[in-house]
């Protein structure tokens, strides 16, 4: 037992930590069509991140009347709007808006809401009766509606929408993750750490959250699928984007006049929209079964 | 067996005085544990036997503070610890730990052996900085015999015999002087126990420990403790060393307990099994007398009516050091005191 | 041969799957006459509960598989047999009772429906309705259910009495053999006996043979007439109880085993466990699976695996047996 030893203990000890996550990459890798869900939304956030090396903003906004409705060509390669805009390069730059609105809704309700529901689910009695009861009262709401009167409230921009967006999506996600920490408290590795003398906030950062990441990593891919729709819903509605910024919900809507005639316009947006948000909900599942520990094969 | 070493008569490290503990369900009070009195001498074990439901697992953590007394006194070293204030009782969650039945559930699947071992011992800060705590998890896991090497390594990949031995591991890193063994060894295979009775037998023995061992095994209770309680719905029905148990029960369950053991032998093959008819009663509002009358064959009136006190008995070795108590109301004559 | 009710000759059993191989069971010979009890012994791992489901043909669809040998149930060959015949043979001739009660019963369903389900299937001499409710009755007095409780649901049953109602529904059509797989190790001690002499008055009353399979060598010694001792997947000691009890010739093992219980009557001041684990059964080793972990150890263990030696009714699979007095190598 010398000291060399020790430090290769020590530090095998610290290194060992990725195993675990190596082991969910290896099963998820085996899932095809989660990873080719995983590439698709790789290329769209790369698009959304580079899309001004891409195609410049102002080609998003540059008007050309002569090429009004035009249909897709080797120029414009999904045509022209009603104002003769390029609209792959509005696609392109509407997919930087919609993913952003997208991730950034589903990070701040992962941030809050697993801090919420995981305090409450831990501590239970009055507090959880009390903030599941708010949270009910919340849910009651029809969450587009919601979004609406926030919008109006606030309004519009992308960080009204944003806020908008997660405050609707906050209770249900509390909910699960607060399903899952009641799972967690009655295991007895928690009772083993109390019998520690380990402070309440330690455990919820030691014991509990870390082995809620499972559910709260699915449940957010999920959110970041349904997300993607409701931006696009806002959008459509006309709340929230001012124009003419491209969202594809906002796009989808400045098509739908010209349905039959100009039928791309509609196309393009909204099979962005599809591929983004089935990709993500495609990819959670393969998460979630490369998360269960259960080995299947 | 055991060490010869004659009970003394100085403070027991750990007692217990009318302890209580109830439960509020739906159809009233569930007398987990209902006026248990035990006494546990320094570096001595006491094994503490029952079947499902008779009280001995919340026994166990209510002495630890896990849940919370109802009525009674817990004495360590002569002290109420059911006073202690936050402060005070984390000090005391230094001597006294807990080791777990299931090496599944007891430790966090999201840490590393090390971690886990390493864990208390930076909640305390008992070591200056990381290396020297985690030297000393390295140090622990060679006093449980765990290879170093597993180390960086996760639960899930190791086996039930291995799980157990770093939960054994975590009880050891704050220097405890008593320890709860709930049930340390049912859930594993029957040459692993072996290995981790000898273990916990040897770590005692060095450390001078102070076990409280929890099981419904009755021939691993025998092998390892000093002295025996026998629970029965929240009661202890009798108490006595461990050899003086064995060669003679006295109270009725504990002789119907011993007499249900398969042993390995064939020439018991047809030996008469006392069964004990019925089912178990109801903890939740018990009626008043012996929780056991509905199910004994000796009952008498008395029996159904007053609750018997546990009473010392003449102790067939006759030692002085030896004691045997019993509550049950065939052997009311005793010797007079109704508390240790 | 033919006086056997069921004779398994050379069964071997794999678990396959796309990462691993998992050899449960390797190789194994038994059989029971009428009205025996055969217990088989092992810890987890062993490949016990494999042999049951074999027999059974009740192994995962999708990873197990027989690799080899035979089984021989009142002269038809079970391996060979279609699924409906053998759902015909399953509840009716071969009963099985699994550990855990909590699980073995479905809760919305209440205990006469189960019972009598059992029944139904297998209605061979077309009993009426009123035949079967008859028959539920009978059969819960003969486990210790009062009748009266026939409507109630499982869970307001304890576990010593779920048990009892498994076993009626397991003998509800008076099979020829019932496997009980660790029938008791779910419950309490005292429950525990009363559950093992009521088996043992069933069995002795109705003539069923049985495979009790569990790692309790008290209970073995209390219920079984032959016994066979299982290690990673292979027999390595068999013989009548008075052998496997009595006599000093033993599979290291099998002597380890012993050791590791606590001694109810002798003062033992340190067990003797075996050291190490069982061999991994994706990778068992290349001679005597028990040789990484056998005191008594020779070179030849490593390097090959042991055959089978004899001494009347008992047998032993060790290389120590190898031409010591009154052991004869069995040929295969």
């Amino acid at each position: 037992m010398n000291s060399s030893t020790t430090r290769i203990t020590v530090d095998a000890a610290i290194f060992k930590k990725e195993s675990r996550w190596k082991e969910v990459w290896r099963r998820l890798k085996k899932d095809r069509l989660a990873m080719f869900a995983l590439a698709v939304i790789s290329v769209l956030i790369l698009i959304a991140v580079f899309a001004d090396l891409i195609v410049p903003y102002e080609t998003a906004l540059k008007m050309n009347l002569r090429q009004k409705l035009a249909l897709p060509s080797a120029t414009h390669w999904f045509g022209c709007d009603g104002y003769g805009r390029d609209l792959f390069a509005r696609c392109i730059h509407g997919a930087r808006v919609s993913l952003t609105i997208a991730f950034s809704t589903a990070f701040a309700t992962l941030v809050v809401g697993s801090m919420i529901g995981a305090l409450v689910g831990y501590v239970g009695g009055k507090l959880d009766d009390l903030v599941m009861r708010a949270l009910d009262i919340f849910s009651a709401i029809p969450s587009i509606l919601f979004a609406m009167a926030m919008v109006a409230a606030l309004g519009s921009g992308i960080v009204n929408i944003c806020i908008a967006i997660a405050l609707t999506n906050i209770p249900g996600f509390v909910r699960i993750v607060r399903s899952s920490v009641l799972n967690i408290a009655e295991q007895e590795y928690i009772e083993a750490a109390r019998a520690g003398g380990t402070s309440t906030l330690r455990i919820l950062i030691k014991h509990v959250l870390p082995n809620a990441v499972g559910t709260i990593i699915v449940q957010t891919t999920a959110n970041v699928a349904s997300m993607i729709l409701i931006a696009a819903t806002l959008s459509f509605l006309g709340l929230g984007i001012n124009p003419p910024q491209p969202e594809w919900g906002a796009l989808v809507s400045e098509g739908k006049e010209f349905l039959r005639t100009a039928p791309h316009l509609i196309l393009f947006p909204g099979v962005m929209i599809c591929v983004a948000s089935f990709s993500m909900s495609i990819l959670g599942d393969g998460l979630r079964d490369a998360l269960d520990p259960r080995l299947r094969t | 067996m055991k060490r010869t070493e004659p009970t003394t008569n100085a403070v027991p490290l750990l007692e217990t005085r009318n302890l209580k503990k109830y439960f509020k369900v739906r159809e009233g009070m569930l007398h987990a544990v209902d006026d248990v009195n035990i006494s546990i001498p320094v570096k001595k074990t006491l094994g503490v036997v029952g079947e499902s439901g008779c009280g001995k697992s919340t026994l166990g953590r209510t002495i630890l503070r896990l849940l919370d007394a109802t009525e009674g006194r817990i004495l360590f070293k002569g002290e109420d610890i059911l006073k202690y204030k936050h402060r005070k009782m984390q000090e005391m969650r230094k001597k006294m730990q807990i080791i777990f039945q299931d090496p599944y559930s007891s430790i966090n699947p999201r840490m590393s052996v090390a971690e886990i071992i390493a864990e208390f011992m930076l909640v305390h800060r008992t070591h200056r900085g990381k290396m020297a705590t985690f030297q000393r998890a390295a140090e622990l896991m060679d006093t449980v015999g765990l290879a170093r090497r597993y180390a960086g390594v996760y639960p899930h990949e190791l086996d039930g015999g291995r799980r157990q031995r770093i939960g054994i591991a975590r009880a050891l890193s704050l220097d405890p002087e008593f320890i709860v063994c709930d049930e340390p060894v049912s859930a594993l295979d029957v040459s692993i126990q072996a290995q981790i009775l000898n273990l916990l037998m040897d770590i005692q023995e060095d450390r001078g420990l102070t076990y409280m061992f929890i099981t419904h095994d009755l021939s691993v209770v025998k092998h390892i403790s000093d002295e025996i309680v026998v629970m029965y719905l929240g009661q202890c029905v009798e108490h006595a060393s461990s050899d003086e148990l064995f060669a003679n029960p006295m109270h009725p369950y504990t002789k119907a307990l011993l007499s249900a053991i398969p042993e390995p032998d064939i020439s018991m093959r047809n030996k008469e099994i006392k069964i004990i008819k019925g089912e178990i009663t109801s903890p939740i509002n018990p009626r008043p007398g012996c929780r056991f009358a509905a199910r004994c064959e000796y009952a008498m009136d008395i029996c159904r009516e007053k609750t018997p006190p546990l009473l010392h008995q003449p102790v067939s070795s006759g030692k002085e050091t030896e004691r045997h108590l019993v509550a049950c109301h065939l052997f009311r004559k005793g010797q007079g005191k109704d508390t240790l | 041969m033919t006086d056997h009710l069921i004779s398994i000759q050379n069964l071997s059993v794999e678990y396959r799957s796309d990462i691993e191989t998992v050899y449960a069971v390797n190789n194994i010979t038994f059989s029971l006459k009428k009205g025996e009890t055969f217990g088989l012994v092992g810890e987890t791992g062993a490949g016990k509960t494999t042999t049951a489901l074999t027999i059974m043909r009740l192994l995962p669809e999708q990873t197990g598989r027989i690799t080899g040998g035979s089984i021989d149930f009142d002269g038809r060959s079970l391996l060979d047999l279609p699924e409906s015949e053998m759902r015909s043979i399953r509840g009716e001739q071969i009963s099985m009772i699994f550990q855990d009660p909590m699980t073995s019963l479905n809760p919305v369903m209440s205990v006469e429906e189960q019972i009598a389900e059992a029944m139904e299937l297998h209605n061979r001499d077309n009993k009426t309705p009123e035949d079967i409710r008859k028959r539920v009755d009978e059969v819960l007095l003969m486990v210790g259910i009062p009748p009266s409780r026939k409507h109630d649901y499982p869970h307001q049953f304890s576990g010593g009495m779920k048990q009892r109602v498994v076993i009626a529904m397991a003998l509800a059509c008076e099979p020829q053999l019932l496997i009980a797989d660790e029938p008791t190790t779910a419950l309490d001690v005292t429950i525990q006996a009363q559950v093992i002499s009521m088996i043992r008055k069933l069995r002795d009353r109705l003539g069923t043979a049985m495979i009790m399979i569990t790692h309790d060598l008290g209970i073995v010694a209390q219920t079984c007439d032959n016994v066979a001792v299982m290690y990673a997947g292979e027999i390595i000691e068999m013989g009548t109880a008075e052998d496997i009890y009595l006599s000093s010739d033993h599979h290291p093992y099998t002597t380890g085993l012993f050791g590791s219980i606590p001694n109810l009557r002798s003062k033992t001041s340190r067990l003797t466990p075996i050291a190490g684990l069982m061999p991994d059964p994706t990778h068992l080793p290349e001679g005597c699976n028990f040789s990484p972990r056998c005191p008594l150890k020779m070179e030849i263990c490593d390097r090959q695996p042991p055959c089978i030696y004899r001494n009347g009714t008992h047998l032993i699979s060790c290389h120590l047996f190898e031409g010591r007095e009154n052991w004869r190598k069995e040929e295969a």
